[in-house]
């Protein structure tokens, strides 16, 4: 699986979330220094920009 | 700009939902509009608006008895209780035990698919438990607050008693409208003042 945020490839036994885009839907996997860091990321189907 | 709007600009303004703080962070930078002469930052009520009905749509998509909504503070209590009886899904009002998502021995263990917060700094116990099992955190950010381990924030006021059961109110609004229990241009039988902290 790769984090939406920084693209990186997150092994199984790291922490991380997984969601459905509020918008269309599609998954959005964010690895946990990149939730910590509350780094932005972007539906690669809507463009929907979180945090 | 008012007619795609949840309610019109005016009750929005009434209800102070713009209002942030007198401090900013870098994290909520993005969602604030200008600063009032007395320092105020003031939030941009038309994200507030785009995040609420985002937020509806995602929540949709759970079952809604596997979601937990969170409020230590005072003035959020009656909206997240209200907001948790209409919805049917679980609500924390007032303190936060420690071990409740994280715990199997505590008698108040749940587990939930999704978690609502009403201020990340209030209800930090929640949102770092949240984090640690790995659900996602939707949270109601003020200008003053950092967005780490939150997935998915409505910028808001998040310390007004009016502010709070707006919002409230129009996310379970938005959610049975979502799910067809009211009509789409339907109204809840009950209006935002029952929401209201007394």
């Amino acid at each position: 699986m790769e984090c939406t945020s920084c693209k990186r490839q997150i092994t199984p036994k790291e922490k991380m979330v997984k969601f459905p885009c509020p918008e269309c839907g599609e998954d959005i996997i964010r690895c946990e220094k990149c939730r910590v860091l509350a780094n932005n990321y972007k539906c690669p189907k809507c463009s929907f920009e979180g945090p | 700009m008012t007619d795609d709007m949840l309610v019109p600009l005016d009750q929005y303004l009434a209800s102070g939902i713009h209002i942030g703080t007198q401090q900013k962070t870098k994290d909520m930078d993005k969602y604030i509009y200008r600063v009032r002469q007395d320092g105020l930052y003031v939030l941009d009520i038309k994200t507030t608006d785009q995040r609420l009905r985002s937020v509806a749509n995602f929540l949709a998509n759970y079952d809604p008895t596997r979601i937990l909504v969170v409020s230590t503070r005072v003035y959020g209590h009656k909206p997240v209780k209200t907001f948790a009886q209409y919805i049917n899904c679980r609500s924390v009002a007032g303190r936060f035990i420690p071990g409740m998502l994280t715990n199997p021995n505590n008698n108040d263990f749940l587990e939930p698919d999704l978690l609502i917060i009403t201020d990340p700094r209030a209800d930090y116990q929640a949102l770092k438990e949240a984090s640690n099992i790995g659900i996602p955190i939707i949270a109601l950010c003020d200008s003053e607050n950092m967005l780490s381990n939150v997935d998915i924030s409505v910028p808001t006021n998040n310390k007004g008693r009016k502010a709070l059961s707006l919002i409230y109110y129009l996310l379970a609004r938005e959610l049975l409208r979502k799910k067809g229990t009211i009509p789409e241009d339907g109204d809840i039988d009950f209006g935002f003042e029952e929401f209201k902290q007394p």
